[in-house]
């Protein structure tokens, strides 16, 4: 009886049906509002390669396919690096030396997207431009450089989960291993990697999240060159071509100039619609690695 | 054999985690070196100048801290509801789980996703125009799910002994919450907090199309058309002129007063982070 009346209980339920409907008012809006790009185009809009709001033609598949270029680089560049810092911190240092190596990680995982942006700007494209400069490159505004900058912002995330993740597989366990004559790096590659490998497998798909969402750095880099579709996917060309991004899109101008035209809007916000779905349903594949760690591995 | 791959393990290993440390600190270093030279009294008590990019960031730095202050005040109780909904109130396995997901999966919501719904539901459907009321909103959502996170993780560390004693004694959950729950996760909820203001300062997407101008505004008066100059907006607009010699110690300068708030907030936080996680280790 008395607890029906509790007011913490009360209170903490009331805010929480408030941020569920705050989350589910954005989904709703998102779908409202590019509602009128899918009467429009129908399948075209997410399969159409080309994109003119004069013309008032909107296919979004070459800004995902820009999305995916840039998170992939990045991935592909930070992933082997953070796993193996993680693996230096968790199976070789002892826990005091830890905290020399796991401090300014964190503080990289701080760093604002925009001073990024800002070093993007002012050393990376200059170094980029001169890398490819045997292949004669427009500028130094490529997918490349903001998959590398990409590759530096997610680094410290998939380095400190998969740290997090290695370093829960038991003590008992190493030093068992230890104990049975097996060396540092063979502890680690049977011992306490394939226990971890859920883990850092969730990490790599929530740095492959935070890269598909990450807007301002990627903006001033990317070029966004809208309709770069690639003649091939067999060439390494066109990543060293400017290109555009779900972000970069909904981050630049047009935002504000489609704002009084109903369809061009629609295809705006049905970018951020596309986006959410894509980042959604990784994290979601994300939560299932985690989860069932959680719920299968966790023995004293 | 196994002894030279064992070595071998540690120097590739040992590579990767000094080069990350050196990202940080070659990061560091370039905007201290770039930007500490445009420092000084003037530059930041001072108003914009006549110019373009002259003149202090004094407006910038405190448009930055009311965006980080509106966001902690409105997402910090939100935050402690759904974290005690998701630790002590539910007692469905499977709810638990679902809500766990739902909140992981807000926590990887974009950033710009923020702003455009703030664009739309501040900006279009109350008619707020830029508001930094509506900034600080839009950055409390975003900051919401990493404070929640932090904090469930923070009670589900707490000794279950705790607990056990404190329902032993005959209190009801409520009660638990009050005398156990909330004194022992204070310091998570100060982590929590820190690290919430920290990525909350230094955002630009969420406040680009809600809060934030580069110029005309100084402190807001109401809420309706009442926009706000932040840091990482003003250095956002002077990086995309990057041809303009002119404002780029202003440029540097600001980055460098931003990345020094922004560091300062996570080392403030990291003590208590790194105890919860040693805890959780050896707990």
């Amino acid at each position: 009886m008395t607890r029906r009346l509790d007011p913490l209980r009360l209170a903490s339920w009331g805010t929480s049906f408030l941020v569920g409907g705050f989350f589910a008012l954005m989904l709703m809006l998102f779908v409202l509002q590019s509602l009128p790009v899918f009467f429009n185009e129908g399948v075209g809009y997410v399969t159409g390669k080309v994109w003119h709001f004069r013309a008032e033609t909107f296919g979004v598949l070459p800004m995902i396919y820009g999305t995916l270029a840039v998170s992939a680089i990045a991935l592909l560049l930070a992933g082997p690096i953070a796993i193996g810092a993680a693996l230096f911190t968790s199976e070789v240092l002892s826990s005091r030396k830890r905290l020399w190596i796991k401090v300014p990680i964190e503080l990289l995982a701080g760093v604002p997207s925009v001073v990024y942006g800002l070093l993007g700007i002012f050393l990376l494209r200059g170094w980029i431009y001169q890398l490819l400069e045997p292949f004669d490159p427009l500028s130094g505004d490529t997918l490349l450089t903001a998959g590398v900058l990409l590759a530096v912002m997610v680094l410290p995330t998939v380095m400190t989960l998969s740290d997090d993740a290695l370093r829960s597989v038991p003590a008992s366990q190493r030093r068992a291993a230890r104990g049975l004559g097996l060396t540092v790096s063979q502890t680690a590659h049977r011992v306490s990697l394939p226990q971890a490998a859920p883990g850092i497998v969730a990490a790599l798909l929530l740095a492959l999240g935070r890269a598909l969402g990450e807007t301002i750095a990627v903006f001033l880099v990317v070029g966004r060159q809208d309709n770069q579709w690639p003649e091939t996917f067999f060439s390494l060309r066109p990543l060293v071509e400017a290109g555009q991004t779900l972000t970069s899109k909904l981050g630049g101008s047009e935002t504000f100039l489609a704002y009084g035209d109903p369809l061009h809007w629609a295809a705006m916000i049905g970018l951020a619609l596309v986006l959410l779905i894509l980042v959604a349903t990784l994290t979601l594949i994300g939560g299932r690695f985690t989860t069932a760690k959680i719920t299968s591995g966790k023995q004293p | 054999m196994s002894r030279l791959l064992d070595r071998i393990f540690r120097v590739v290993t040992g590579a990767c985690a000094f080069g990350a440390c050196a990202l940080f600190l070659g990061i560091a270093g370039t905007i201290l070196v770039k930007g500490l030279p445009a420092i000084d009294w003037q530059f930041l008590l001072l108003g914009p100048g006549e110019q373009f990019g002259s003149g202090g960031i004094l407006y910038q730095t405190l448009g930055t801290l009311i965006l980080v202050a509106t966001a902690l005040a409105v997402s910090a109780p939100l935050a402690i509801g759904l974290s005690l909904i998701q630790t002590t109130y539910l007692d469905s396995v499977r709810a638990k789980r679902r809500l766990r997901l739902a909140i992981y999966t807000a926590n990887g919501v974009p950033s710009i996703l923020f702003g455009i719904f703030g664009l739309i539901l501040f900006g279009q459907l109350l008619g707020w125009g830029k508001s930094w009321l509506a900034g600080g909103l839009v950055l409390g959502a975003m900051i919401l799910p990493t404070l929640t996170v932090a904090l469930v993780e923070r009670i589900e560390a707490l000794p279950t002994k705790y607990l056990a004693a404190a329902a032993a004694a005959g209190l009801n959950r409520s009660q638990i919450v009050r005398s156990v729950i909330l004194p022992q996760t204070r310091g998570g909820l100060l982590a929590g907090a820190l690290l919430g203001l920290a990525r909350a300062a230094g955002e630009t997407a969420p406040i680009m199309f809600t809060a934030a101008v580069f110029s005309g505004a100084t402190l807001p008066s109401g809420i309706r058309e009442s926009p706000i100059v932040a840091l990482p907006y003003h250095i956002f607009v002077l990086a995309q002129d990057s041809f303009n010699p002119a404002a780029h110690s202003q440029m540097w300068g600001a980055a460098a007063v931003l990345l020094g708030l922004v560091v300062l907030l996570s080392l403030l936080a990291l003590p208590a982070r790194l105890r919860s996680a040693e805890e959780a280790h050896h707990g």
